[in-house]
């Protein structure tokens, strides 16, 4: 447990904290450019899918940042602790930090008086950021290459914004909008799959789970 | 050297995983949302609606303005979308009488008509534009009025036409097709529609090809071998910039055939001769600034922080330019100065035609944007080969500011 938290200490220290800096930042900024008092159930839906859900791609794909060079890729995979572990600790810590930092705004939003179901709202909101986080740590860790695991879910965002439920389907990310929850279901199962298969894939290439 | 390096960095955009993800991007943007475009035809009489239109009688325009001023005056609360999101907006006590006096001017009532007209239910309100007031006058003192709450209210000189919309006749539905045989020879019209969905991605997409092109050497540990290299630095990015342009304007050109092809044949059947360079004039004039401005940011900011920085930057520019342009600017001929113009309609030539000088200092404006951004580009990378600026994604690394040359 020890040797589990001193790895998300490191991480939260060194790798994540410019990224939860920008989420802030990003977060800060928004009452200048929306209303964030007063709303009604649906624009408080529209500010948390289309805006605050944005966090899950600048917290989530970093995971597998620190490993980027090859070199401190074979030096983690040689240690004892396998690497899955490793990007499982950052994972979980990151997540943790991204629901906080939502439970924050959505406490401010209820707060600033807007009426809106919070669990459901928060949960639903959440399930997005893990969606996307999700893509971009999976298209990450299929092409090795971080950019790529920041376009593809701004791909999808942009795809949503522009031709909105008739391509997406139950992928549609702004559902709560509209006033439905069920694509948040979808949403939540393709995040686990996603953020499984990314993580997955980053261990074959990092050769994880042996121990010398 | 110029035109081998320019060679070199086409040869290894083609050959990156990105540029062919961007690529089938692109297609499926254009697939989705103009994959099914069939070229309109002539309206018939006796349809159920011919679309609507933003009326041009002024006085109505003028009237629906101020009636929806007053309904916020009185309740003491004015919804706002500064960047597409709502903003309710209260005022301060200043600022609330200024506005009273605003209406009071606008609609030549004096302050006991005004609090009469305060008093009303929203249905009884009846409110029309001073006798004396001319159209001039009514659109400085709107735009004080937004100025007062802070943009995008329905004061705001687009929402302000917004509040005027109306239904549009037979014959006006003919006239408009009109324009977009005889004078945009139809082509005109779909190479609008197609600049309008296309430079939505390509107001953000062009930056992960950038970044990623600007990465590359790093990652490949060929950057200090590259920085001690005769050829110069303006040479090394300006090559790598035209590249990007150039290979991500090849498959924007393609994507435009299917359009233009179904343009053709159309016009077969109405005997008319379509503007065959429409598209490749719109492309250049319409998308290669946004494209230009995208990708100059990315390799600013790759080359400044060696971070993906850019991503988050152009995202934020996107983000803000997308939600900003606001129902009416997407209709076209309110281009302003966004990033991406908008004209969501084949129609609307006469739009087209009034915006058209903003419209142009929009694009060369954007065109001269990028310029400048890659000559900061050229200037930034010349002193990182000289071993200064070795930033690294660390905010004060540089402060030491030592030249290891």
């Amino acid at each position: 447990m020890e040797r589990l938290w001193q790895i998300e200490k490191i991480n939260l220290k060194h790798n994540i904290l410019l990224h939860v800096l920008v989420s802030l930042a990003l977060l800060g900024l928004s009452p200048f450019l929306m209303g964030v008092e007063n709303l009604g159930a649906q624009d408080t839906a529209k500010v948390l899918e289309m805006y605050v859900a944005l966090i899950g791609i600048i917290l989530i794909p970093p995971v597998f940042l620190p490993e980027q060079s090859q070199e401190i890729r074979e030096l983690v995979s040689s240690r004892y602790t396998g690497s899955h572990i490793v990007y499982l600790v950052r994972l979980f810590g990151n997540i943790a930090v991204l629901a906080l930092v939502l439970g924050g705004y959505v406490f401010m939003l209820s707060h600033n008086l807007c009426e809106f179901p919070e669990i459901r709202y928060y949960l639903g909101t959440l399930a997005e950021i893990l969606f996307l986080g999700g893509m971009g740590l999976f298209f990450y860790g299929l092409s090795d290459n971080l950019i790529i695991g920041y376009m593809m879910p701004a791909v999808y965002f942009i795809l949503a914004v522009g031709s909105g439920r008739k391509h997406l389907g139950v992928w549609y990310p702004f559902s709560m909008t509209a006033g439905s929850y069920t694509e948040k279901v979808w949403l939540s199962a393709g995040a686990l799959l996603l953020i499984a298969a990314g993580i997955m894939l980053r261990c074959r290439r990092s050769g994880s789970g042996r121990k010398y | 050297m110029f035109g081998q390096l320019f060679w070199k960095e086409c040869v290894q955009t083609a050959k990156s995983l990105i540029y062919w993800l961007i690529v089938i991007i692109l297609i499926l943007d254009f697939s989705t949302q103009l994959g099914n475009t069939n070229i309109k035809k002539m309206p018939e009489r006796g349809q159920e609606s011919y679309g609507t239109r933003v009326s041009n009688d002024r006085a109505f325009i003028m009237k629906r303005t101020l009636e929806n001023l007053i309904l916020e005056y009185e309740r003491g609360s004015y919804t706002t979308y500064p960047i597409g999101f709502y903003k309710s907006v209260t005022l301060n006590e200043k600022e609330e009488a200024r506005i009273g006096e605003i209406l009071k001017e606008a609609a030549g009532v004096s302050e006991k008509e005004l609090k009469e007209q305060k008093s009303m239910s929203d249905a009884d309100i009846d409110i029309g534009p001073a006798a004396d007031l001319t159209y001039e006058k009514f659109e400085e003192l709107m735009d004080e009025a937004d100025d007062i709450l802070g943009g995008g209210s329905s004061y705001a000189a687009d929402y302000r036409l917004a509040n005027a919309q109306e239904e549009m006749t037979y014959e006006e539905a003919v006239e408009e097709y009109q324009f977009l045989v005889e004078k945009d020879r139809l082509s005109g019209g779909y190479a609008r529609l197609f600049s309008d969905y296309m430079v939505i991605a390509l107001g953000f997409i062009p930056v992960f090809l950038a970044v990623t092109r600007c990465m590359r050497d790093r990652r490949a540990k060929m950057q200090e071998l590259i920085y001690c290299r005769r050829a110069p630095a303006w040479m090394i990015i300006v090559s790598r910039y035209l590249s990007i342009l150039i290979m991500l304007i090849i498959p924007v050109f393609l994507l435009s055939m299917p359009l233009l092809i179904e343009c053709v044949q159309f016009a077969k059947g109405i005997d008319i001769t379509v503007d065959i360079l429409a598209f490749v004039k719109y492309i250049l004039g319409w998308l290669l600034p946004t494209i230009m401005v995208s990708s100059a940011v990315g390799m600013l900011l790759t080359e400044l922080t060696d971070t993906a920085l850019a991503v988050l930057i152009q995202g934020i520019w996107w983000f803000v330019s997308i939600f900003s342009a606001g129902i009416m600017r997407i209709q076209g001929g309110l281009y302003g100065w966004n990033l991406m113009p908008r004209h969501n309609t084949e129609f609307n030539y006469t739009g087209f035609q009034d915006g058209f000088s903003q419209l142009a200092s929009n694009r060369i404006f954007y065109a001269s944007l990028a310029v400048l951004i890659l000559a900061l580009t050229v200037f930034v990378y010349g002193q990182k080969r000289k071993g200064r600026f070795q930033i690294r994604g660390k905010i004060m690394a540089d402060r030491k500011d030592k030249s290891k040359a």
